[in-house]
């Protein structure tokens, strides 16, 4: 069977999301990364905004991205609230699995798409 | 020989439930053991009403007993519907399982092996209810024979009861020539309220009535809540499994376990001579079972008995004496195992945080 996330934690380490898997994996993702790789209809139209978070304020400035919240979506996916609004992408774990940034998995998809 | 409680529990322990593939005392079944001198009580504690082997289990449970030289054996037997370990279901806390009966094509008898279903894990003891997604084309009142509308309770819909079943559907809100043309997000938006605004109280299974494809309510569903799983109905003929295997195919891109294969209109058997006629074919959709790897739970004959009787709104499922009735009596059965075996089956609850 696929995995599935055993823990999600939202506010993992160094501004990351971090999955713990059925099958052992454990992975980190940036939230910039995540962000990017939203596979709502609309981003995947018109690509993610080019610099995602807050609008700025005039003391404060711009506040850096994170998630607010999220959900799970019946038995297959995780929908991520980020801060900037956004909240439309649902991201099956499936994908999630298969975006993962770690080196090991970065390696295999390198292999996988010249092999 | 003095007999102790331990005893007793490791003679039990020699018999497996077939389903779950583990022994009757690790999974919790005994419970109330008594032991008086040479009498020996206890209660069988299944996970469903409509387990297909009880009778076998408490004969075996009495005779591996008795060989301790025990006389007086009793068993009660009870049973504890369970649901999975995953995710609760936030909108419907107190419903157990959820079963969504689909199929691909239209036409296939979805609304009518779901009504019949509902009726014959009811008969078996199980608190069930029926719940009609068919939005634009909603038939299990009919097929019921429900004329009475819910009514408003508290702010939320109490839904009526027919054969002990709980039911909710469009088909009570809007003219019987009235049309729902609508588009998705409205669709959502009724199942949401199908789910969260209807009073169902405690049940052991939601029966949900699927329409055909693989559009807005199947997707709609599978999001709002974890189900337990679909059961797939299909006639025997390849252009009906062909189209079953996208719903196949799209309910494992969601992670919905499939729980196992019907074929319907499997056969016919001419009431005049006793000639039995493959009209669509015979078979299909078990070897389509078989291929795929999921349980085939069972076939229902193409019987006039069931078009009339669902015309009628008297399910053939509420007399298990009818060979249609018994046909569905034990697909409820083998049905409600499957959810037993997919709920111990099941990985634990996914921590959010």
């Amino acid at each position: 069977m696929a995995a599935v996330p055993t823990t999600i934690k939202l506010a993992g380490p160094q501004d990351t999301v971090s999955i713990a898997w059925s099958d052992g994996h454990l992975s980190s993702y940036p939230y910039g990364y995540l962000r990017s790789k939203c596979p709502c209809a609309t981003c995947e139209e018109n690509g993610p905004p080019p610099n995602p978070g807050t609008s700025p304020s005039p003391i404060l400035g711009r506040k850096p991205l994170k998630p607010e919240r999220a959900e799970l979506v019946g038995r297959y996916a995780l929908q991520i609230f980020w801060n900037d609004g956004h909240s439309t992408g649902i991201y099956p774990f499936d994908f999630l699995h298969s975006l993962c940034p770690c080196p090991t998995c970065t390696a295999r998809r390198a292999a996988d798409a010249t092999g | 020989m003095k007999i102790s409680p331990q005893d007793v529990l490791r003679a039990l322990a020699t018999i497996k439930d077939p389903d779950l593939n583990r022994d009757i005392v690790s999974l919790g079944f005994i419970k109330e053991l008594q032991v008086e001198d040479s009498r020996v009580s206890f209660t069988l504690q299944l996970t469903t009403p409509a387990c297909p082997v009880r009778e076998q289990l408490v004969a075996a449970a009495k005779q591996a007993v008795e060989a301790l030289g025990v006389r007086d054996v009793q068993v009660r037997l009870t049973s504890q519907v369970m649901s999975g370990r995953g995710r609760k279901l936030e909108l419907i806390p107190q419903v157990k399982n959820t079963v969504a009966v689909a199929s691909g094509k239209g036409g296939v008898g979805k609304s009518t092996v779901a009504a019949n279903l509902a009726v014959a894990l009811e008969r078996a003891g199980a608190r069930v209810g029926l719940m009609d997604t068919d939005v634009y084309g909603p038939s299990i009142p009919v097929l019921m024979g429900s004329n009475n509308p819910p009514c408003v309770v508290e702010g939320k819909l109490e839904p009526p009861v027919e054969y002990g079943i709980k039911i909710i559907s469009m088909g009570y809100f809007l003219p019987k020539d009235e049309a729902i043309i609508w588009r998705g997000p409205m669709l959502h938006r009724t199942m949401q309220q199908f789910l969260g605004e209807v009073r169902w109280g405690e049940l052991d299974y939601l029966i949900m009535d699927l329409p055909p494809g693989t559009g807005d309510i199947q997707l709609s569903l599978s999001q709002t809540i974890p189900l337990t799983g679909a059961v797939i109905v299909s006639t025997p003929q390849d252009l009906a499994l062909d189209v079953a295997s996208k719903a196949i195919a799209m309910f494992q891109k969601l992670r919905v376990p499939i729980l196992g294969l019907i074929e319907n209109m499997s056969y016919y058997v001419c009431p005049q001579c006793g000639h039995r006629e493959d009209i669509f074919g015979h078979g299909g959709a078990r070897a389509a079972a078989c291929k795929l790897g999921f349980p085939f739970l069972g076939e229902i004959p193409l019987d006039p008995a069931i078009r009339l009787q669902s015309d009628a709104g008297k399910p053939v499922a509420i007399d298990d004496t009818t060979p249609c009735g018994k046909a569905f009596g034990e697909i409820a059965g083998a049905l409600a195992a499957q959810i037993s075996r997919v709920n111990a089956q099941e990985p634990g609850e996914i921590k959010l945080e």
